[in-house]
């Protein structure tokens, strides 16, 4: 029960998470190596999920019991966490059997994962630049990364985006768009 | 005969200029709120009840009214035409109005939704007239066992939505379930899954996550098909509209999800997007073609607007019935009354007919406006679907930044969004269906809380002593039981041919 209390807050959860990520690790390399390295995405997502469960789990353990005549907080999250694994094993043991599809195929993944690098950048410039700066930069980078050229539309659109952003959620909505750490320290 | 006088005087009183002015400007400002992700029913009705304190009672509740009914519908024109559910209950509307527009129909998409969103609305609007006050008695007397056994019911229409992936789509609903119980316990008080950071303290906000599992997992699937070439521009095709007899084919749907939709809309907490996904559970297995649900069939379309739209008329049976709040914008509703010195309850009908009547009329009368705004609005709404991916992809970005952000102006909901999109993304590609999660989410909470407050009144047992609930149970095991052993079927037939 102590290394459970343990695992569950603190040093101990990271130090849980951390062999979670290395035994996803070890399946995704293993699987890889195996006959049924055409499966290894179908093999690694239950086990993910039950890695996700295990952790929800160990945390749930450290909660405080409901009393005889309740149901304590940890009773209805520990059913979801049984029904996922229980699913979970269902899965496993079908991409193992080979009854699930292979692995679909990769498309242009650089795309993906550039522009959400891109996003998440967007989101640190906003705080620094503000809503405004950061959003001109966005889309037309945005647009202009995805080979787009017609200057006119990427200029109005933009133009078009920010006055509405700025009339409808500023103006109407009180939505605080952010003014930018830099901005505010320039201009006060 | 008092009823029908009544509801001669309530359509008198919208003869004048104002009561138009207002129907038609909160259709315009509904349709607007409902589009634009982020911005929910509740949302809008809130941002517009300040403008109504100088206004008159009826004006005000005729305005916010309309804004509420056209809300509910303007949340499918970004869900059919770029995947993007501006309400929650919109997410059904998505699952076969995107690949209509995928399919180059977006005007069957839209034109589907606007048709199902009126005669919803309208015979939503009929029963609240009708029956509000007994259906508002039958309600409130439920018991937690029985709120219980509804959610569990909602919760089995995972078997269906799966299909042959129903193992993937329980699990789904599990993480979403589990992603709901993320916060502070609202019984006990007791911290869950937190990780100690305070922004977590009241979970995962909906919103957010629809946009995320919704809108971003579509970006990024898209930009995965991308090639980056210049010069590759959309092609501009002439939009088809449904027929008349179209329309007339879905009406035993639309008329079945309408009555479902306003009978699940009077449950307090239960609301538009629980109608929906019931209402599509039910088309989809009463269709002769189960199989093209999912692919782009208006059914599918029809069962979710006419459900959503006609939970409006379902939430405010309690409202004006007996004063309870069913939902967050119903809520809003009870406030901008009082702000009137109006205290909603049965006295209301014997004290105020004129509000109450007034806004019966201003109901219908809003539904008839949408159908107008709406016909005119869809050749502009269908003009999305033309613009280039370059420019698309980057702007569905940025409103749903924007979306998330305006939810609580939280850079942790738009940082959760972009983790729910990606999660959408990856899980989308392996199979996992992303409306699980949403319906965990929406559902987790209902079923959770009358769960142990049920227990608390009877113990484990009330379940099985209350007819109501054995009854919703038995339907729920059905509802989880035959689309698993008809598929069953399919695959036995499938392997020996």
């Amino acid at each position: 029960m102590e290394v459970v209390k343990f695992l569950g807050k603190g040093p101990g959860l990271a130090l849980l998470l951390g062999i979670m990520i290395a035994v996803l690790g070890v399946v995704i390399f293993l699987a890889r190596r195996s006959s049924k390295k055409e499966y290894t995405g179908r093999i690694t997502f239950p086990v993910l999920f039950m890695e996700i469960a295990f952790v929800f789990l160990i945390i749930l353990l450290g909660f405080k019991k409901g009393s005889a005549n309740t149901v304590g907080p940890e009773v209805v999250p520990l059913l979801w966490i049984i029904g996922i694994f229980a699913f979970s094993i269902i899965l496993l043991v079908k991409a193992l059997l080979g009854h699930e599809e292979k692995d679909p195929e990769w498309g242009n993944i650089k795309v993906t994962i550039t522009y959400i690098l891109f996003t998440i950048l967007y989101l640190i410039i906003m705080q620094y630049l503000g809503y405004y700066i950061s959003t001109v930069l966005f889309l037309i980078g945005g647009m202009y990364y995805l080979t787009y050229r017609n200057w006119k539309v990427m200029i109005s659109l933009t133009a078009g985006w920010l006055v509405f952003s700025y009339l409808a959620f500023y103006k109407l909505l009180y939505v605080p768009l952010p003014q930018g750490k830099l901005i505010s320290w320039i201009f006060g | 005969m008092d009823l029908l006088s009544n509801l001669i005087t309530g359509f008198g009183y919208l003869a004048g200029i104002q009561p138009a002015v207002a129907i038609v400007v909160g259709v315009i400002l509904g349709i607007l709120a409902g589009a634009m992700p982020g911005l929910s029913p509740s949302m809008g009705v809130a941002l517009l009840v300040p403008f109504t304190y100088k206004l008159s009672p009826q004006i005000s509740l005729i305005l916010l009214g309309s804004i509420y009914i056209a809300a509910n519908y303007g949340g499918s024109i970004t869900a059919v035409t770029i995947n993007t559910p501006g309400t929650p209950s919109a997410v059904v509307t998505s699952f076969d109005g995107y690949p209509l527009t995928k399919m180059g129909k977006p005007g069957v998409g839209l034109g589907t939704s606007l048709i199902a969103s009126t005669v919803g609305g309208i015979i939503g609007t009929i029963i609240l007239i009708f029956f509000s006050v007994p259906l508002a008695r039958l309600a409130v007397k439920l018991h937690p066992a029985e709120y219980f056994a509804l959610a569990i019911f909602g919760l089995a229409t995972v078997a269906s939505l799966g299909g042959k992936n129903w193992a993937k789509a329980f699990i789904a609903a599990l993480l979403g379930l589990l992603i709901n119980t993320v916060g502070i316990d609202p019984i006990s008080g007791v911290q869950r899954f937190t990780f100690g950071n305070y922004k977590l303290f009241d979970g995962f906000a909906l919103v957010p996550a629809l946009i995320g599992l919704f809108a971003l997992s579509e970006v990024f699937s898209r930009m995965e098909e991308y090639k980056l070439e210049k010069g590759v521009e959309a092609k501009f095709e002439k939009a088809n509209w449904p027929k008349f007899l179209d329309y007339w084919k879905l009406k035993f749907t639309i008329l079945r999800s309408s009555i479902l939709g306003t009978l699940i809309g009077i449950f307090p907490g239960a609301g538009a997007t629980i109608a929906a996904f019931l209402s599509y559970d039910v088309a989809k297995k009463s269709s002769k073609h189960p199989e093209t649900f999912g692919k782009g069939n208006p059914e599918g379309v029809a069962a979710a607007e006419a459900a959503n739209s006609s939970s409006v008329g379902g939430a405010l049976v309690p409202l004006l019935a007996l004063g309870i709040p069913g939902s967050a914008t119903t809520a809003v509703l009870i406030g901008a009354l009082m702000i009137h010195d109006i205290n909603p309850g049965p006295l209301l009908f014997v004290e105020r007919p004129d509000i109450v009547y007034s806004l019966f009329a201003a109901l219908l009368v809003a539904n008839a406006v949408m159908l107008v705004l709406g016909l005119w609005g869809s050749k502009l709404w269908i003009k999305v679907t033309i613009i280039p991916k370059k420019v698309l992809l980057p702007s569905i970005l940025a409103i749903s930044i924007i979306g998330s952000f305006a939810v609580h102006y939280s850079f942790f909901d738009v940082a959760s969004c972009i983790g729910f999109g990606i999660a959408g993304w990856l899980l989308k590609k392996y199979g996992f269906p992303a409306a699980p999660i949403v319906l965990g989410m929406v559902l987790g909470k209902l079923a959770e809380t009358n769960f142990r407050r049920a227990v608390l009144m009877g113990g484990y047992r009330v379940f099985i002593t209350r007819p109501v609930s054995v009854i919703l149970l038995i339907l729920a095991v059905a509802s989880f039981a035959v689309p698993l052993m008809q598929n069953r079927k399919n695959s036995q037939a499938e392997k020996q041919q």
